[in-house]
């Protein structure tokens, strides 16, 4: 049974917030078997999830879950110092314009061409985040098989250390550095939404 | 030299390459220094159909680059279905236990060894959207694959095959994914970016007022855009139109 410093029913007051904790829970648990807690037998919460997490959370046409990703202060414990800090061969990148970006979540309820969309609005509003709010580099732990995707983006991706065989999944470490010039990287590849077709929702769960 | 910071060396220069002669120059080297014979880079489509040229390089003995076209085993490779059933890298002695072998299919193998191709690493490559693809490292049967040096082949080669899409689009850009305008949409666009209101380009164009302004309606609807600002913006960032067009008179 996991406890949290963070008070539970108050992350899961507000709806948006636990849809997608639910769609986490299909998607993270049922999906990809990660060993991590369920809340209630339908929400994947962790400690992370406390009053200081951002979510960008995309919406699907009827207002419900179609994506979302959980940003970290890396001024505060994240996941790749507090639980992979094996992964990063460099100084830890760490600072007020660096953020981790975790929780990527499409939900499964989605047809191929919806999900790829989806990922795109995300992506694109993770991009446009940062530059409106001065971040200019985002760290990740990512399993190994993402990377040809995450790479395929065109944003400026490059891994922080070697990838490591890790409870049955490789892994690895990246950084991913943000300009103005990325917003046209990823639109050279055919990924950039433009912030008004994003319709993205930022939430701080407090 | 630490193993991290090699790796960063040859991601590096990978990143570099301006040319596919250049990429396949850089990555016959680091393979080299992997410990590996041999490499290839390629998507997975039958040569001979494909619509546009697909990613190949590689340096295998031209024998057996000729012989593998003429067969069309770019669809069969038992090495490119493996590749397709899991996203990390594999070395080749796991596929059986990956895919159901055929006979053809250690016959591909078997033709593979004979021509110096034996014992291999390959990196699958799959981008939703686009081709399967896979980067793999191979030497002849009896030089063994460097265990220690594979995590560092596995970042390689999926830098490399990001880096050759990236040469490769350049070559073939992305068509039907962007929102093109047709001729007269993005010539009501040029003129509202040179400053022009609706009855003016009217004017311009020799056509009526309320067609130009069907025309940058839906111009604006393909933008997904509200203002006539953003549509040259947009028109713009999307090489619809240039700066010089705009500019010049």
């Amino acid at each position: 049974m996991a406890s949290f410093a963070h008070d539970i029913p108050a992350t899961l007051a507000h709806p948006a917030l636990r849809e997608m904790f639910a769609a986490r829970k299909e998607v993270f648990i049922d999906l990809l078997g990660w060993d991590v807690p369920v809340i209630e037998g339908r929400y994947e919460i962790d400690q992370f999830d406390d009053g200081d997490a951002t979510y960008l959370i995309v919406p699907d046409a009827q207002g419900g879950h179609a994506g979302s990703a959980r940003l970290l202060a890396t001024t505060r414990p994240h996941i790749l110092d507090s639980l992979f800090p094996q992964l990063c061969a460099v100084t830890l990148p760490r600072g007020p314009d660096i953020f981790e970006i975790t929780r990527f979540c499409l939900a499964r309820s989605q047809g191929a061409k919806a999900r790829l969309e989806t990922r795109n609005r995300l992506v694109s509003g993770l991009v446009d985040h940062a530059l409106d709010h001065g971040i200019r580099t985002y760290t990740g732990v990512a399993e190994l098989g993402w990377l040809q995707q995450i790479l395929a983006f065109g944003w400026d991706c490059r891994p922080l250390g070697l990838p490591v065989r890790l409870g049955g999944r490789m892994l690895g470490a990246l950084r991913i550095d943000i300009t103005r010039e990325t917003p046209a990287s990823l639109f050279a590849n055919g990924i950039y939404v433009p912030a008004n077709l994003q319709r993205l929702q930022t939430l701080e769960a407090a | 030299m630490p193993r991290f910071l090699r790796a960063q060396a040859y991601l590096s220069d990978v990143g570099k390459t301006g040319t596919e002669a250049e990429l396949t120059e850089t990555l016959a080297g680091i393979t080299s220094e992997l410990g590996f014979s041999y490499f290839a880079l390629t998507h997975h489509v039958d040569v001979r159909r494909a619509k546009q040229a697909p990613i190949r390089l590689n340096n295998y003995p031209r024998e057996w680059v000729e012989y593998y076209d003429a067969n069309a085993l770019g669809v069969s490779d038992p090495v490119h279905r493996a590749a397709h059933v899991t996203s990390v890298g594999f070395v080749w002695s796991e596929i059986p236990r990956m895919i159901a072998m055929t006979p053809a299919d250690h016959e591909i193998l078997g033709r593979g060894d004979a021509q110096g191709i034996g014992n291999g690493f390959t990196v699958p490559a799959n981008v939703p959207g686009e081709s399967n693809g896979s980067c793999s490292f191979a030497n002849p049967k009896g030089k063994a694959l460097r265990e220690e040096d594979l995590p560092i082949a596995q970042l390689v080669g999926a830098f490399a095959f990001e880096a050759a899409r990236r040469l490769w689009r350049i070559r073939d850009p992305l068509d039907g994914q962007l929102p093109r305008l047709t001729d007269r949409q993005r010539d009501c666009v040029l003129w509202v970016a040179r400053g022009k209101s609706d009855w003016e380009i009217s004017r311009i164009l020799g056509i009526k007022e309320d067609t130009v302004a069907r025309h940058l309606k839906q111009a604006r609807e393909r933008y997904g855009v509200g203002k006539r600002t953003m549509l040259a913006v947009q028109a713009l960032f999307e090489g619809s139109i240039s700066f010089t067009d705009v500019l010049k008179r």
